[in-house]
């Protein structure tokens, strides 16, 4: 038993890692705005296929390609803030047309992808080549990288957002609109400053993803998924609680993989998913607003 | 003497339902006024334009030498006219020393923050020892001690304090008027809305009464007509 | 509705079905019966979206699936591709049961996210259960309509015009009947004022599950008729840029009436396939339906989606 269950609680933490990262950009616009993303998946698949251009085909080092990729991204995401976020602000359906909007975001974004790019497989390389051992479990080098990378970039929005004057600015504009007003805090800029935020964390998980998976126009799209089941569970509320459910999704997501093969194991999270619904409507961690 | 606030002629309303038909106040530096009278007059309403959360139909208001009528909320307190919230809880999940912290957010404010904050500390001892709870715990007299706290962090070259002490116990009443009046003697220009008008008249230089979203009247100090008409003239429009 | 509409609504019923007297080629019938397949999808989200006020963002997986159980069908077990399509209407039906009650009792947000996840799944199911549904690469060469000899793609889709007008004329006729019904009328209270609604005894979670259950009817039936006239079934029908489409059909025609979506559902389609017809437009095309999503929610943000308010929609109702 024991050959079996540490590979799958290491694919585990590579998947909560994923989730974490996935779902952070989206729990930061949430509590920020109020305001679902679609458009967060597409954000990933611009991130990939800039530092794929950058990387592959300009041959400029993957380094460059990060930066680049995440850079564009930014940009995406604070027009989509200021077109398709901005103007709905005061609407009585704020949530509901933002969703459509940045549904339709998303829509523009990977077909817009899929014309300049075309749908042919592309892929990025690794980070770190190699393989490296996690107890006892063989995972490649780039793969052990996503693991540390994950809690270190959580532990980094959670100072940011806790310590730092900008970081907590977000959350205030989050709890209160009016009252971070009065102490001087412009809020349009901060919700650009989350959308930002969150299309670089967005970016970053693309740009990972891109080299284990392959890079398509809908790259995004599965990611964005787990990312949307993420928050559910989690409650839709602070970082800490997405952070957590990502990596017991993940490892829940490992196991039933174990036991149930690879088929059946969306249905049953799904199942899981409603179930924690029904019985705790404001998520695992959540509290009713 | 530079006028440090000029009201001209604001008219302001909520949709199609006007609540001021042209008000006129004006501050000096230096000074403090009050402004007192029935509730749901425009008060409120007046104090919401001042600070940019209203913008007024017609009108200006100057602050400082500069037109800041219709400007950005964030803006006019970068400019150091600042507003104590009232009634609510500033961020529920925040906790009380992060939320000081924070109010230091513009250029002006983030000077000698630490300062500021030991100030704060002295005014009121109770934001210091709840330093780490988070706002939403706080009792109703903590929330309106924190919301006077954030905005002294502020920086404010005009502090503008609306009904300060709405609701709260006496002995609360009294702990935060002493608090105010310490404010005022540090030589904070004030805009301050109360009830009580024996308390605005012992800490302010001017008042003004507005009814019906005007200046029905102004009353200075120093010319101040008798005591008792005062408060006549007050309980009288109370009775209508 | 109003007289003046009923008028209305007969004289467009009336000229549509007469349309192929003059409309003889077969590109040009074709783009109508996409057309009516896609009106009918957005008529019935209109249901759960104008009328009922739920914010159901899993409808096209109800297409999806009444396309895969025709295909399914005809394919694996041989089934008549007529009793396909109405099958179509029943696993979608019962699909819009299973998913509604967890749905019923959630607020907001969440009521988007897990109806959206289900379409999500519903295509990852479709994906993985390959050696059923073709996985990525779909089903083809589903079986033609026919009446004993008689192949409906003769005579230039001669047939199949005429059973998709006929699905989106029933349709829209229980749409009528459903939003004048009792039904209907305490659909819209719901909508309009939960709290009041509930106090007259007026179950929420009841007319959720009913709502959806009926939009899922001939959302499903279309979805079977669509699978055959193509003789298609691809995953696409889960994506998000066929939801955009019919998406925007709903919000450009007005959320809440019952015509308004089928009229945009023509000028779509046809503008749609306009712009498939030019070079280097055949992605853009969606790209341009994005667009114009997003500018009706900027022209009338309020007004083209009045779900909570008290306003209906540009006032074509009952």
């Amino acid at each position: 038993m024991d050959g079996v269950l540490i590979p799958t609680l290491v694919s585990g933490l590579l998947l909560g890692s994923l989730y974490a990262l996935m779902a952070s950009g989206l729990s930061l616009i949430w509590t920020t705005l109020g305001v679902f993303n679609f458009a967060h998946g597409a954000l990933m698949t611009l991130g990939a296929y800039i530092a794929w251009t950058v990387t592959e085909q300009l041959g400029l080092g993957i380094a460059l390609g990060f930066v680049c990729g995440i850079g564009v991204a930014v940009l995406a995401g604070i027009l989509i803030e200021l077109f398709l976020v901005r103007p709905f602000y005061e609407s009585r359906n704020m949530m509901l047309i933002t969703v459509m909007t940045t549904l339709a975001a998303s829509t523009i974004i990977e077909r817009g992808i899929s014309m300049l790019w075309g749908p042919r497989l592309k892929q990025l390389p690794r980070v770190l080549d190699g393989q490296v051992n996690i107890l006892g479990a063989p995972v490649s080098a780039h793969e052990a990288m996503i693991i540390g990378l994950a809690p270190t970039v959580l532990l980094a929005l959670w100072w940011y957002t806790g310590r730092t004057s900008r970081g907590r600015s977000l959350r205030a504009v989050g709890q209160n609109q009016d009252s971070a007003a009065l102490i001087g805090i412009d809020v349009p800029r901060t919700f650009s400053l989350a959308f930002g935020l969150s299309a670089a964390l967005a970016a970053l998980t693309g740009i990972l993803l891109g080299s284990i998976r392959f890079v398509t126009p809908g790259l995004g799209a599965d990611p964005l998924v787990n990312a949307m089941i993420v928050v559910i569970f989690g409650g839709l509320g602070s970082l800490g609680a997405t952070a957590g459910a990502a990596y017991v999704i993940g490892l829940l997501e490992a196991l039933l993989v174990l036991w149930l093969g690879l088929y059946w194991t969306p249905s049953v999270l799904f199942v899981l998913l409603i179930l924690v619904l029904v019985f705790r409507p404001n998520g695992l961690f959540g509290r009713a607003s | 003497m530079s006028r440090l606030l000029e009201v001209k002629g604001i008219r302001v309303g909520y949709g199609t339902v006007p609540v001021l038909h042209g008000i006129d106040i004006h501050l000096d530096e230096g000074e403090a006024i009050g402004l007192f009278g029935p509730n749901g007059h425009g008060k409120t309403t007046l104090l919401r334009a001042l600070s940019g959360l209203l913008r007024p139909e017609e009108g200006s208001i100057t602050f400082d030498g500069k037109d800041i009528t219709g400007a950005k909320p964030a803006t006019i307190v970068a400019a150091g006219l600042v507003q104590a919230q009232q009634g609510n809880t500033m961020f529920g999940d925040m906790g009380v020393e992060e939320t000081l912290e924070l109010s230091a957010f513009t250029p002006r404010a983030r000077k000698d923050r630490k300062g500021r904050l030991a100030e704060v500390h002295a005014l009121f001892p109770r934001l210091a020892e709840r330093r780490h709870q988070r706002a939403r715990t706080l009792s109703g007299g903590e929330r309106q001690m924190l919301s006077i706290g954030c905005a002294m962090m502020c920086a404010p070259r005009l502090l503008i304090l609306d009904e300060p002490t709405l609701g709260l116990s006496p002995r609360l009443k009294g702990e935060l008027r002493e608090a105010i009046s310490v404010i005022a003697e540090k030589g904070v220009p004030l805009i301050v809305v109360e009830q009580d008008v024996e308390f605005l008249l012992a800490l302010t230089n001017r008042l003004y009464l507005i009814e019906q979203g005007e200046v029905a009247s102004e009353i200075d100090r120093d010319n101040a007509p008798d005591h008792q008409e005062i408060m006549d003239m007050y309980f009288g429009e109370q009775a209508h | 509705m109003t007289h003046k509409q009923r008028i209305f609504a007969l004289i467009a019923l009336a000229l549509l079905a007469l349309a192929p007297i003059f409309v003889t080629d077969s590109y040009t019938r074709h783009v109508f019966i996409i057309a009516f397949i896609y009106a009918t999808v957005a008529v019935n989200w209109d249901l759960s979206l104008g009328f009922g006020g739920l914010f159901n963002f899993g409808h096209l997986a109800f297409f999806g699936i009444g396309v895969y159980t025709a295909a399914i069908l005809t394919t694996a077990l041989d089934i008549s591709p007529w009793l396909a399509i109405f099958a179509g209407g029943g696993t979608a039906a019962l699909a819009a049961l299973l998913i509604a009650l967890p749905v019923a009792k959630l607020q907001g947000i969440y009521v988007v996210l897990v109806t959206f996840a289900f379409g999500q799944l519903c295509m990852q199911i479709v994906l993985s259960q390959g050696d059923l549904t073709g996985g990525a690469e779909g089903l083809v060469r589903l079986p033609y309509l026919s009446i004993g000899d008689y192949k409906f793609i003769r005579d230039f889709k001669f047939g199949y015009y005429y059973v998709g007008l006929a699905i989106l004329s029933l349709s829209v006729v229980m749409l009528l009947f459903v939003a004048t019904s009792p039904f209907g009328k305490s659909l819209r209270a719901v909508r309009d004022n939960p709290d009041y609604a509930a106090a007259r005894g007026i179950s929420v979670a009841r007319q959720r599950v009913l709502v959806l259950v009926v939009s899922a009817v001939f959302t499903g039936i279309a979805g079977g008729f669509y699978a055959i006239y193509l003789r298609v079934a691809s995953p696409e029908v889960f994506g998000f840029s066929t939801a955009t489409l019919v998406l925007s059909m709903v919000l450009i025609g007005g959320v809440g009436s019952i015509l308004g979506p089928v009229f945009a559902a023509l000028a779509l389609t046809f503008a749609s396939e306009a712009m498939a017809g030019v070079r280097g437009l055949e992605e853009a095309r969606f790209i341009v339906v994005a667009l114009a999503m997003i500018l009706v929610l900027r022209i009338a943000p309020n007004g083209a989606i009045d779900i909570m308010g008290r306003l209906f929609g540009p006032g074509r109702k009952t």
